[in-house]
């Protein structure tokens, strides 16, 4: 596969999408390609099917984790092994980061939030495994997710203030302005509000994909100097420095999923108390 | 005919390019785990763990309780014993108060007994040596009596005799008065 010194074209290919998915000695998958609904091809890739697995093993992990605590709970007995582990982490992204943020709506807002960190997680560290891909490092599927957390945050911000409320956070008037200065004011600041809607969301998509995807070229332009210099020396370096970046990426894999989430409840929050 | 769908693929994606289909995919994947894990996820762990604070928040609650209950148990019992003491206390010096006056009205008896015993010894060795005076006075007249008749066998109407035996009567009255 790497026989030519085409190293860049070969990171390409690896961290995009594809209609192949590939397999261990070789063997490959072609899924098709000729879905469409409403003019829109909606074949499944393989960044869709790693995204079913991912959301497949969530879901396994958290409904046997939550069967686990919830016998133990009934004996009566302190939460114990797998069932703890997640629950630890759970509580964590409920308390530290969705209640934390939101305040005291944020039990209300903990499932998606949670759900968001889980999904991204298992996204993340699927792309670390051999043939893994990472559907987090493609900005369709970062970009979707911000937009749910874009729907989250507005619709959630317009029944937490109501229209008038809701109508403020767009049309900015400063407080104790009146006239022609309140027009004008608003006239200036109105677009300025809509853009940091809308940056917000933006901000989430192009920090998740660009996280995600740094990792993988780092880690694929070391082990392409291997097949530049065809030096045994090089090999070794360049597998050290793969390691350590192997190790990065799991530490990034677990912060990014922290980062979306966290931010995704800061947003909801300031929403929600917007004045 | 694969090649060429392999060709065509290289070409549409790149890191940078955006699938709407994927985009869909993405919303659809991300709903139906959303809503799965919001019917049957979530709620086991997070009613359970909710379940567990309200327990041991309960459990909290209730040994505070517990506590203040030993507490108060504590205070009473300590207060009972404080006047069970201080009961003890008066019992016993009301009982010393009543030995004392029982003792002080005993000896006041005894001594009042012990004053009658005396006076009434006293009373009758008095009526005692009356009663010898008597008796010996009697035995005196008696004896004087039995002189007299002797003296009188011996020499009847001596007036000097006469004289003497009354010298000796008036003599007998002067030592009993004295």
């Amino acid at each position: 596969m790497m026989q030519g010194p085409d190293i860049g074209k070969a990171i390409f290919e690896h961290t995009s999408d594809s209609h192949v998915i590939e397999w261990p000695f070789g063997l490959e998958t072609h899924l098709p390609t000729n879905w469409v609904i409403f003019g829109i091809n909606v074949s499944p890739t393989k960044h869709v099917i790693f995204m079913i697995i991912a959301a497949c093993l969530v879901f396994l992990t958290i409904w046997y984790a939550g069967r686990q605590v919830e016998r133990r709970h009934r004996e009566g007995k302190a939460p114990h092994g797998f069932g703890a582990a997640v629950e630890a982490m759970v509580l964590f992204v409920r308390n530290d980061v969705a209640i934390a943020n939101i305040g005291h709506d944020g039990e209300k807002f903990a499932p998606y939030i949670l759900t968001l960190f889980f999904f991204i997680l298992y996204c993340n560290l699927l792309g670390l495994l051999p043939w893994g891909a990472t559907p987090t490092g493609n900005l369709a599927v970062t970009g979707a997710l911000a937009l749910t957390a874009f729907v989250t945050i507005e619709v959630s911000g317009f029944r937490a203030l109501g229209p008038r409320g809701y109508l403020k956070t767009i049309v900015f008037v400063p407080p104790g302005m009146k006239g022609v200065g309140a027009v004008a004011m608003a006239f200036i600041m109105t677009p300025i509000e809509i853009i940091g809607k809308l940056v917000k969301p933006f901000a989430l998509t192009l920090r998740l994909f660009a996280n995600m995807t740094a990792g993988h070229f780092v880690i694929l332009a070391l082990l392409g100097l291997i097949f530049i210099f065809g030096s045994w020396l090089v090999a070794a370096g360049s597998v050290a420095f793969v390691t350590f970046m192997m190790l990065l990426e799991l530490l990034v894999a677990f912060l990014q999923a922290y980062i979306f989430a966290l931010l995704t409840s800061v947003f909801i929050g300031m929403m929600q108390h917007a004045h | 005919m694969p090649a060429l769908l392999l060709l065509v693929q290289e070409g549409e994606f790149t890191p940078f390019s955006i699938n709407t289909g994927l985009i869909f995919w993405t919303i659809v994947v991300f709903g139906v785990l959303l809503a799965l894990l919001w019917r049957f996820g979530w709620p086991a762990i997070l009613k359970t763990v909710e379940d567990r604070e309200r327990r041991i928040q309960q459990q909290l609650e209730e040994a505070e309780r517990a506590r203040a209950e030993a507490a108060r148990l504590l205070e009473e019992h300590k207060r009972t014993i404080a006047s069970a003491k201080a009961e003890a206390q008066e019992i016993l010096a009301r009982a010393k108060a009543v030995a004392d006056k029982e003792r002080e009205t005993l000896l006041a008896k005894a001594r009042q007994e012990y004053e009658q015993l005396l006076e009434r010894a006293r009373q009758e060795i008095g009526a005692e040596k009356e009663k010898a005076i008597e008796a010996l006075r009697r035995e005196a007249v008696d004896l004087s009596i039995a002189a007299a008749s002797k003296l009188l066998e011996a020499q009847l109407d001596s007036e000097t005799n006469r004289k003497l035996v009354m010298e000796y009567l008036a003599q007998l009255e002067a030592g009993r008065t004295s």
